[in-house]
């Protein structure tokens, strides 16, 4: 039971060990600039930013941690960065091993393909949890060094509501993965997806008349800054992002049911 | 339940077309219990499509198979039967990173590894070392490991002594043998005669995708004639090469060369009563064998071409390569 998980999840261990360090470096940075630009009445600086770009960005209040981490880290790295790299991992989870042909061998074992592919996915929470879990507690302790603070019950929330959106956009990888026989292919078709659908919200969330497309992306039901500064969230974008999910994957294992290896 | 049903593995009119491009066209036979059996082909021919299509790998356009008992459109059923498969692919994709012993273990907890010391002292790869390290020989032992440590019933193999060394093809072929004679039913593709002849009991011959022979194996050595090169006068390679049973005579300066399918002994009888120089009698190349067997109505080397598109399409499966060693012609053409 659950071998395949165990084995790939282990392999993706190194990846989540980069990748943590990477984003808590960055968070790193940020606090500290945060107290370099103390004093500076920088919102002063954003007043003439057209209002699309300050939703865009999430700025909503720089001048408290909160507001400041909510735009330097958890918009740009959760919402973006994270987002198009779990496409971008899930693009590969399939594609990559039918390219390698490993797929023959894995198909070869007592396991039934929508078993195998749910397992191989299921590795991919490995990163996801590594991140959160670990992130957190890091940005907090960043936070505290420096003298601030940060309710913890929000910036517990923040890494909680991230789940169920970095799910869908791996799920966009996934079914990428599984539709596409050459991983650079699916890697970044999945890539372009959510970065275009991360746009789009941006762009066309004040046009009048065309302000439904936004709700097509994942990136509309995902809003970190909010969360951060006063705790509060929509649960039905947390629903409706779960629902997405078991979309994608119910797709992705018809799609691999269904195809040739 | 009796005869063609309890076989291992019986395959009924199975047809896998890609677009316009017909890789497997009706193919139909059965291998019993025990049995060693060989599938035949020049490169291209479609040999890989079966097998994948018997690991459900690929899905048939239409007629089917079944692998001990288990239908290869039924999932479920087939799954249950891999429990029961060892499956040693042409190209052995094993994750680059992870050592050889990682891999015999996650492949041991999925299925089982019960034989696996025993086979690890035949076939030795260096299992500490990590996979990309392996040559290709080194796979294919690892890849042998894995197919047989879970002690199968029946083993499916696509091209398994390919980059092996002669030792270990001679160790691999003894293996079968004794693997035979505990039961256990082999399947498994060539395009090397030599290899096919000395562990198979019947062969099939697969040609573009439609197998034209299932024979066993004295019968296909004995048709398949030998190949000579004689040393003579011109007088003498003038009669020499007026035999009956001689194919395709090829003069060269100091003799002749061709395939002899007629009756041995009157081809040294002839020989004796000349002044020969030097006399070379051999196993004939494959490609000579196949124009012995189905005429030269086309090149093989159009063949092979067609037949490498058929594969390439389907499986990708020469991506490396490694399968297109055997033909000159396969492997530059593509």
């Amino acid at each position: 039971m659950l071998e395949t998980a165990r084995y790939e999840g282990r392999r993706r261990l190194r990846g989540a060990a980069i990748l943590t360090a990477g984003v808590g470096a960055y968070a790193g940075f940020i606090v500290w600039y945060f107290t370099v630009l103390e004093g500076v009445d920088y919102e002063d600086v954003f007043e003439n930013l057209p209002p699309a770009m300050l939703d865009a960005f999430g700025i909503e209040s720089l001048s408290t941690i909160e507001g400041f981490l909510g735009a330097e880290v958890f918009n740009f790295v959760w919402l973006l960065g994270l987002g198009l790299y779990f496409a971008y991992v899930a693009g590969g989870v399939v594609a990559r091993d039918v390219e390698t042909e490993r797929m023959d061998l894995l198909l070869s074992f007592p396991v039934s393909r929508s078993r195998l592919l749910i397992e191989k996915f299921a590795a991919l929470l490995v990163p996801m949890i590594a991140v959160n879990a670990l992130g957190g507690p890091i940005i907090y302790l960043f936070v505290v060094a420096v003298g601030e603070t940060v309710p913890l019950d929000h910036l517990l929330l923040t890494h909680l509501l991230s789940v169920p959106f970095l799910l869908v956009c791996a799920g966009i990888g996934l079914v990428f993965s599984v539709a596409v026989d050459r991983a650079a292919i699916a890697e970044r078709g999945a890539v372009g997806t959510v970065f275009v659908l991360y746009l789009v919200e941006s762009v066309v969330g004040g046009a009048e008349g065309y302000d439904w497309i936004q709700y097509l992306s994942p990136t509309k039901y995902y809003e970190p800054t909010p969360t951060l500064i006063d705790g509060s969230f929509e649960p039905i974008d947390s629903a409706i992002l779960l629902v997405a999910f078991v979309g994608l994957l119910i797709l992705s294992q018809a799609l691999f049911e269904r195809r040739d290896i | 339940m009796s005869g063609e049903a309890d076989r291992p593995l019986v395959v009924g009119g199975l047809t896998k077309e890609f677009g316009s491009v017909v890789a497997n066209d009706d193919v139909s036979f059965a291998v019993s219990e025990g049995e060693v059996f060989g599938f035949l082909g020049p490169n291209g021919a479609g040999k890989s499509t079966t097998i994948r299509l018997l690991l459900g790998l690929l899905k048939p356009t239409s007629g089917t198979a079944t692998v001990l008992g288990a239908d290869v459109r039924d999932e479920a059923a087939l799954t249950e039967a891999k429990r029961r498969i060892g499956y040693l692919p042409a190209h052995l994709g094993f994750a680059e990173e992870a050592t050889g012993e990682a891999v015999l273990d996650y492949h041991g907890a999925m299925k089982g590894d019960g034989r696996r010391d025993e086979l690890l002292e035949l076939f030795t790869p260096p299992i500490e070392r990590p996979i990309r390290e392996y040559s290709t020989g080194n796979k294919r032992m690892l890849g042998l490991v894995q197919a047989f440590m879970h002690d199968p019933d029946l083993v499916i193999m696509d091209e398994p002594t390919s980059g092996l060394d002669p030792l270990k093809q001679e160790a691999f072929n003894e293996f079968v043998r004794q693997e035979r004679d505990r039961g256990t039913t082999v399947f498994f593709s060539s395009h090397v005669l030599s290899e096919v002849r000395r562990v198979c009991d019947r062969v099939g011959i697969l040609r573009a995708g439609s197998l034209v022979e299932l024979e066993d194996v004295d019968t296909l050595l004995h048709r398949s004639g030998k190949h000579v090169r004689v040393h003579a006068s011109d007088a003498a390679v003038a009669t020499i090469a007026d035999l009956d049973g001689v194919v395709d005579p090829e003069r060269f300066a100091e003799g002749v060369q061709f395939i002899y399918a007629g009756d041995v002994n009157a081809l040294l009888r002839e020989l004796a009563a000349h002044d020969v120089r030097d006399v070379e009698i051999g196993e004939p190349p494959i490609e000579d064998v196949f124009a012995h067997y189905y005429g030269s109505e086309e090149t093989a080397d159009g063949e092979d071409e067609s037949g490498e598109t058929a594969d390439r399409s389907g499986a990708e499966e020469t991506a490396d390569g490694s399968e297109a060693e055997g033909t000159g012609a396969g492997a530059t053409n593509a």
